[in-house]
């Protein structure tokens, strides 16, 4: 479960400074599927990173499965990206110089105790439609097939929550539609709680739950 | 110990994917120019080293040996000579040995032209050196470097050889009016030693020693025929110097201290001692060796330094996205610094083999010719390891330091790749 109360991020300092979180309060409950929506600059990707440990707020509590990630130092933060929390990013992030296989497995090369990372990795390939593509490199996929290729290294570590940054932003209609039907398959089928920013009004089809954020601030009207 | 393991497994995995799946052309640019930048580093220190070791070999070889034993300061020559040879030869180092009866001898060329006694013709003053030819050749290597004619024979009593410095002519680097003016083999010179005897000789050889200094400007005859201009049957078994030939280069010191030690009470010297002129122009060699190799190794490593930077740079992104999938620091660190030796390993080897396999082999079949002599590479092992250690060092600094900083940067501004 992600809670998090009273949440303040401000850039800057000063009269330049520039508010982007005005005092959020969120719940996510485990296994929900929510969007968060709102016109750019509304506060919503800032949001999305400081949940994912990628940036620090001014200001709040941020809670995940109990834990306030916010009192982490900075290795028990890398470590709990790695562990227990899955990203993707609106654009490509894939390392060139590994094959498809390679990427999904690598947050995992690390952890001895678990030596099946390839069976495991080649399993969510399979899931997320690309079994017969491992051992291609980025630059020969599609954008929409390297987004999927993102999502199964996000998931190779099983974390409970999944963070999607506009995921489908740069993608054609139809692989943005592969990529949502994807996220709707791990929600629904294994129980990935799954936060997902997006811009696009269509997506609301595929959530649980949409979170409207206006001028840093949650907006319940 | 599980973590460690882990983190250095995924940092090898991360290097070496990123150096053999990677650009290819940054790959090998990045080898090459560090394979050229240790070959700089080498080839300038080893030409320097190898002037300053043809320098060394050819004094040892040509005029002092390596250990000149000379009379007391009280004495003009050594007494018993035979004896003290015998003496030093059994010294432990000690290789051979070669007695010289010196003069000094006013040569003439063409003298028979003369119309009145004091007119000039070509001529001047030079040491005449007494020796013994067979034992002589195995001490220096006068009798090899013949440019005409032939060395001594132990009989010869009315044959010199000169050195190409005296005979003058197109071979000499003195000036003609300094020599006798390119007087050829077989032609007759006249010598006047100080105790005014006034002998005939022909010329029987004329040797080039390429060492500028001394050994080409003298003259020899053979020992009989010192004795004999000397006039008295005591100079039989009198040296002026005894030369000295270790076993090896190098022990000069102490091989002096072990003749000292063994009772030979004489004046017993390194040839550096007598070197003056050289040894300055050496120890200038040692001191442009030293600039250079600093700077060389400066600049090769701010080089490899700016490349390996570049390319970290270039991979800014990637990092932060490593760190956005919460991939260990020390994972990232670790990934950079071993791509940054395995660049250096490879380049140090293939700059390496670029000078044992090429360079190297090809100054041996084309030695630069130098006026001292034939010039080599003279690569010594402890520079190849300073220099290998050196740009290792900056290779190392250029993968971690902005590898570092830009794991210090927020993980959104590196995801940004600003």
């Amino acid at each position: 479960m992600i809670h998090v109360k009273n949440l303040f991020k401000q850039y800057g300092h000063g009269a330049g400074a520039v508010k982007a979180l005005k005092g959020v309060d969120l719940k996510v409950e485990q296994g929900e599927f929510v969007a968060i929506m709102g016109r750019s600059g509304s506060g919503k990707s800032t949001l999305l990173r400081i949940l994912g440990l990628l940036d620090m707020p001014t200001g709040g509590e941020v809670h995940i499965d109990g834990v306030n990630t916010l009192k982490m130092g900075e290795k028990e933060k890398a470590r709990f990206r790695l562990e227990k929390l899955g990203y993707v990013f609106q654009e490509q992030s894939l390392i060139a110089e590994l094959n498809i296989l390679e990427n999904v497995y690598l947050p995992a090369v690390a952890d001895l105790d678990r030596s099946d990372y390839k069976r495991r990795a080649r399993e969510i390939l399979e899931v997320v439609g690309l079994k017969e593509r491992v051992s291609h490199y980025p630059s020969e996929i599609s954008g929409g097939e390297q987004q999927r290729v993102a999502i199964a290294r996000a998931l190779i570590n099983q974390p409970k929550t999944l963070f999607a940054d506009e995921p489908t932003a740069s993608l054609d209609e139809d692989s943005a539609k592969v990529v949502l039907e994807l996220f709707c398959k791990l929600n629904k089928e294994l129980g990935q709680t799954i936060v997902m920013v997006t811009h696009e009004p269509e997506d609301k089809q595929y959530v649980d739950r949409v979170i409207w954020m206006k001028d840093g601030r949650i907006d319940n009207s | 110990m599980k973590t460690i393991l882990g983190t250095l497994k995924l940092a090898l995995f991360l290097a070496f994917k990123s150096m053999f799946k990677g650009n290819k052309w940054a790959l090998g640019l990045i080898i090459v120019v560090m394979a050229f930048s240790f070959v700089n580093l080498i080839f300038t220190s080893a030409v320097i080293s190898g002037v300053m070791t043809t320098m060394d070999s050819q004094m040892i070889n040509t005029v002092f040996s390596n250990v000149i034993v000379s009379p007391r300061q009280d004495k003009y020559y050594i007494d018993r000579a035979d004896e003290i040879e015998a003496r030093i030869g059994r010294v432990e180092g000690v290789g051979e040995t070669c007695a010289h009866l010196n003069s000094r001898g006013f040569i003439e060329y063409g003298w028979k032209e003369k119309a009145l006694p004091w007119d000039r013709v070509k001529s001047g003053s030079w040491n005449i050196l007494g020796i013994d030819p067979a034992q002589e050749a195995r001490v220096t290597t006068i009798g090899h470097n013949m440019i005409d004619g032939q060395y001594l024979d132990e009989n010869d009593t009315s044959s010199i050889v000169l050195g190409v410095e005296v005979a003058g002519g197109k071979s000499a680097q003195t000036s003609d009016f300094l020599t006798l003016g390119g007087i050829k083999v077989g032609e007759k010179v006249r010598v006047s030693y100080p105790n005014g005897i006034q002998r005939e000789y022909t010329v029987k050889g004329i040797f080039r020693a390429r060492e500028m200094m001394q050994a080409d400007h003298l003259a020899f005859v053979t020992h009989r025929e010192m004795v004999s201009v000397l006039g008295r049957p005591e100079f039989a078994n009198r040296a002026s110097e005894i030369l000295v030939k270790a076993d090896r280069n190098g022990i000069e010191e102490n091989l002096a201290s072990e003749l000292a030690a063994a009772g030979i009470d004489l004046e017993i010297r390194g040839w550096k001692e007598y070197g003056g002129a050289y040894r300055s122009v050496i120890s200038t060699f040692e001191i442009i060796g030293a600039i250079i190799g600093g700077t060389g190794l400066v600049v090769a490593a701010i080089v490899m330094f700016i490349v390996i930077y570049i390319n970290v740079l270039s991979k800014k992104r990637q990092i932060g996205i490593l760190r956005a999938i919460g991939i260990p620091a020390n994972a990232v660190l670790g990934s950079y610094l071993i791509q940054a030796l395995t660049y250096a390993v490879m380049g140090i080897t293939l700059g390496w083999l670029l000078v044992r396999v090429v360079l190297q082999p090809y100054f041996i079949f084309n030695p630069i010719d130098f006026p001292f002599g034939f010039l080599s590479l003279n690569i010594e092992s402890a520079r190849i390891v300073g220099s290998a250690i050196g740009l290792t060092s900056a290779a190392v600094l250029a993968g971690l330091i902005p590898s570092w900083a830009v794991m210090r940067e927020s993980i959104i501004k590196t995801l940004w790749g600003v």
